[in-house]
């Protein structure tokens, strides 16, 4: 809803429909029905936020209930921020347009890193304190959850509790919790401590974290009557998990603007970089009769004509045939196309393509992630180069000539030999063009290697592992463009000053709040938009706060020090990660999970493949 | 097939989507609402929507209207279509009729406009009056935008049509102006000749009202 204050500020800023609400399924209610009114804030702009599916799952989910009004908040372009800074006007929710203030639970999504100074900003914009010290009473009550809350710590003194795990039933379950002590007038440390008692939940103001001289953690200790260790909460049947039967549908053109099922969550992959690999575990899908029903509820009531099916990896679906034969019942003749996000070099085959007939013939897009044999079976990634060979002979063969290929640059035990190996890669998919009789008649091959740097993330196998500095990325950035021989091959590489930063605080520890304070007094914000990103800054607060990022980036820890997620559990024994670690740098691999279990510890969940017969 | 012709409202939220969100918002719509859209027969199915006159982005339309192509052969009645077509549209763009076409876009010469004015304080009919006076002077120059950057436009010989006015302590102006393909004069140029004569930058409401063809007759 716009009201008149909004609305005079439309007129100045690009893009105007991202901040009116009023879209087909957006959820209206009266405030003065409900007992808690729920802020869903997605900490980049509406764009980006309106694509993710957890926040579509979960803002159907709260709105169910009626007590509860969820309504959507994102960051405000800096246009918008600057009218709305000029103008006296808070950060407002697109549902009501009322200002944040005006909401009992604020709930951020972490989906990455570099989001968190927009936290703030938010926050700022809304005229409520950053600190949660700062904020004594129940209101305001600031919440996160998401993938980076696996390790909340650098957002520890700003954010009043963390969901760990999957949001389905911990989200409904506090929130029911907060409006049984709003009601009954509790304080907020009587609600925190309660809370705390919650599967799932983490209370950051409950624990003390203590240092060694060294400046590693001592110790994390919860105050009395406070869980030591928190576990993570999952769902486990995933057919009878909430799922929406409608998505709010923008007016204007999103990221992903299309109809996202989910086919499973977890991997059973297992590649040694990947936090998601990790920290979703089990794997567990739902079935292909619920997928189709969800499929088909959400395009009737949407009017989307394509369909994403989503996963970490889908072609590792095991219905995925089934599934695609009973869609393509009712899709062809509604005109609605599928799509699969992700495909892995073993995953693309002819059938598939046959039944996925709208794959547009612009490009296909895969990720070896590593240019050598010996660093892919470093970080676990099971494909081998004649598989690739094979995939793109038969794209090559059904008529593409455009190929994508992820990498990483960084990676544990990488040689120049490995970095040039990618170009070499790229080098050998055009030759392979070349030599393909079936090629598409009359046009050239074109293929892009791009590297992003790796960041060593919690709960993986390289957690311990230091990230190369900025230097040693810029040098085998140079390294592999150096090695590119041919026009056919275009290299991109991502910028390293990010994933630096990206780094420090995917392993940060609480001594980071400040220094995100303090960046974010300096201005910083969408720091993971090149255009705003400022190193400079952000060295400037490290500077001010008398902390190195090296410290966080750069440094290799030992097997026995206590990390800053340590008190946290995602259902994986440290010493799986540990032996995964010494099978990377003995260059072995490990099998997924389909093939043989590795006793990683997510059998604890009593569910999922891990139960499953293979 | 049969070509009908949409008549919608865009108010509310609906102001701030651009035409071409507006052409993606619409045929979702349709597609949802499953109406018997005609496809080209080529390669790539598509559905063909022409819409009369695009807005622009801010302004309200009261009386906006879409043409499509119907592969039903006459089955579908208008009120079904109407219901169908509210039921899956956002509650600010709603449908309030479908009739045959008579007159092709082309033919739109004019629209009719009605800006509201906050006089912020100031005296609304003292306000109206000195935007009276300055709308009817012998010229009134303003730079208009064109694909060739801005060049300075006399706006004062397609003003005729113009009455201001005020209502409930607000400025109102009423004008009819020239739409189209041809000649487009759009009303935020009077505001800007507001703003750089008489120093005044007030915040205006604008609705499109209605279309016509050169003889004034309504767009049909």
């Amino acid at each position: 809803m716009v009201n008149q204050k909004i609305e005079r500020l439309l007129a100045q800023v690009q893009k105007p429909g991202r901040y009116v609400g009023g879209e087909l399924n957006a959820v209206m209610k009266d405030p003065r029905e409900v007992d808690v009114r729920f802020a869903f804030c997605f900490p980049d702009t509406y764009e980006v936020g309106m694509s993710h599916l957890g926040m579509k799952i979960l803002y159907s989910l709260l709105n169910e209930k009626a007590y509860i009004w969820c309504e959507r908040v994102f960051a405000p372009w800096v246009d918008m921020e600057q009218q709305m800074r000029d103008h006296g006007v808070e950060l407002f929710a697109l549902e009501s347009g009322d200002s944040l203030r005006q909401f009992d639970i604020l709930g951020f999504t972490l989906q990455y890193e570099l989001s968190y100074s927009n936290i703030l900003n938010m926050l700022e914009l809304a005229g409520i304190p950053l600190r949660s010290a700062d904020r004594p009473g129940l209101e305001h009550l600031v919440v996160a959850g998401g993938p980076c809350a696996c390790n909340p710590e650098p957002l520890a003194d700003f954010v009043d509790l963390f969901f760990l795990g999957e949001g389905e039933e911990v989200d409904l379950e506090v929130v029911d919790l907060y409006r049984t002590c709003k009601k009954e007038g509790r304080s907020k440390r009587e609600f925190l401590f309660a809370a705390a008692q919650i599967p799932g939940v983490y209370v950051p103001s409950l624990y003390t974290v203590t240092y060694n001289d060294d400046q590693t953690i001592a110790a994390v200790t919860p105050e009395e009557g406070v869980p030591a260790k928190v576990t993570k909460r999952l769902m486990l049947d995933m057919d009878r998990s909430y799922f929406p039967d409608k998505f709010v549908v923008p007016y204007i053109e999103i990221v992903h603007d299309r109809t996202v099922a989910e086919v499973f969550r977890g991997c059973i992959r297992g590649c040694r970089f990947c936090q998601a690999g990790f920290i979703y575990r089990p794997v567990r899908e739902k079935s292909v009769e619920v997928v189709n029903q969800q499929c088909f509820d959400l395009c009737s009531n949407t009017g989307y004509n394509e369909i994403s099916l989503s996963s970490l990896s889908t072609s590792d679906y095991t219905a995925l045939h089934p599934l695609l034969d009973r869609l393509m019942e009712w899709t062809k003749e509604d005109k609605t196309s599928v799509s699969l996000p992700s495909l892995r070099v073993d995953g693309f085959t002819d059938e598939l393509t046959s039944k996925i007939k709208t794959v547009r013939k612009s490009g296909l897009t895969f990720a070896p992630e590593a240019g050598t044999q010996r660093l892919r079976d470093v970080i676990n990634k099971n494909v081998k180069e004649d598989e690739l060979m094979k995939t793109v002979n038969m794209a090559f063969s059904g008529g593409w000539s455009t190929i994508k290929l992820y990498f990483m640059i960084g990676l544990p035990t990488e040689t120049l030999e490995d970095v040039a190996g990618i170009a070499e890669l790229g080098q050998k998919v055009v030759n392979a063009y070349y030599a393909n009789p079936d090629k598409p008649k009359g046009r050239g091959v074109s293929v892009t290697v791009s590297a992003s740097s790796f960041v060593p993330k919690p709960f993986t196998p390289f957690q311990w592992e230091p990230q190369d500095t900025i230097e040693t990325l810029r040098q085998k950035q140079k390294h592999l463009v150096r090695s590119v021989t041919s026009r056919k091959v275009t290299c991109n590489y991502h910028d390293a000053d990010t994933s630096f930063m990206e780094a420090v605080f995917a392993r940060g520890d609480r001594r980071l709040c400040a220094v995100l304070e303090k960046a974010h007094a300096l201005g910083c914000k969408f720091d993971g938009w090149n255009d705003y990103f400022s190193l400079s800054k952000w060295r400037e607060a490290f500077a001010a706060c008398g902390v190195e990022p090296e410290f966080y980036a750069n440094r290799r820890r030992s097997f026995d020090e206590v990390l800053p997620w340590d008190h946290l559990d995602y259902g994986i024994r440290k010493e799986f990660l540990i032996e995964e670690c010494q099978r990377a740098y003995a260059d072995t691999t490990t099998p997924n999970c389909r093939e043989s279990c590795s006793a990683c510890g997510a059998a604890c969940f009593k569910g999922g493949i891990c139960h499953e017969a293979r | 097939m049969r070509p009908v012709r949409i008549w919608f409202r865009k108010v509310g939220t609906a102001r701030y989507i651009s035409h071409l969100d507006l052409n993606r918002c619409m045929a979702r719509a349709i597609h949802r609402a499953k109406i018997p859209l005609w496809y080209t027969q080529g390669f790539n199915p598509r559905a063909f929507l022409t819409f009369a006159l695009p807005l622009s982005l801010g302004v309200a339309g009261e009386r906006e209207s879409v043409d499509i192509k119907l592969d039903d052969e006459g089955t579908m009645t208008d009120e079904e279509i109407i219901a169908r077509l509210n039921e899956a549209l956002p509650d600010d763009i709603p449908v309030f009729a479908v009739t045959e076409p008579v007159m092709k876009p082309g033919k739109i010469a004019y629209a009719s406009y009605e800006l509201t004015l906050d006089p912020e304080g100031r005296d609304a009919e003292e306000t109206a009056g000195r935007i009276a006076a300055l709308l009817q002077s012998e010229t009134l120059v303003v730079p208009k935008h064109t694909k060739s950057g801005f060049v300075d436009f006399d706006i004062r010989p397609y003003l005729d049509h113009v009455r201001v006015f005020t209502d409930n302590g607000q400025v109102r102006i009423s004008a009819i102006l020239p739409a189209g393909s041809t000649m487009n004069v759009n009303p935020t140029l009077m505001l800007d000749a507001v703003k750089a004569e008489l120093g005044l930058d007030l915040y205006a409401q604008i609705r499109r009202t209605d279309l016509y063809d050169e003889n004034l007759k309504n767009f049909a």
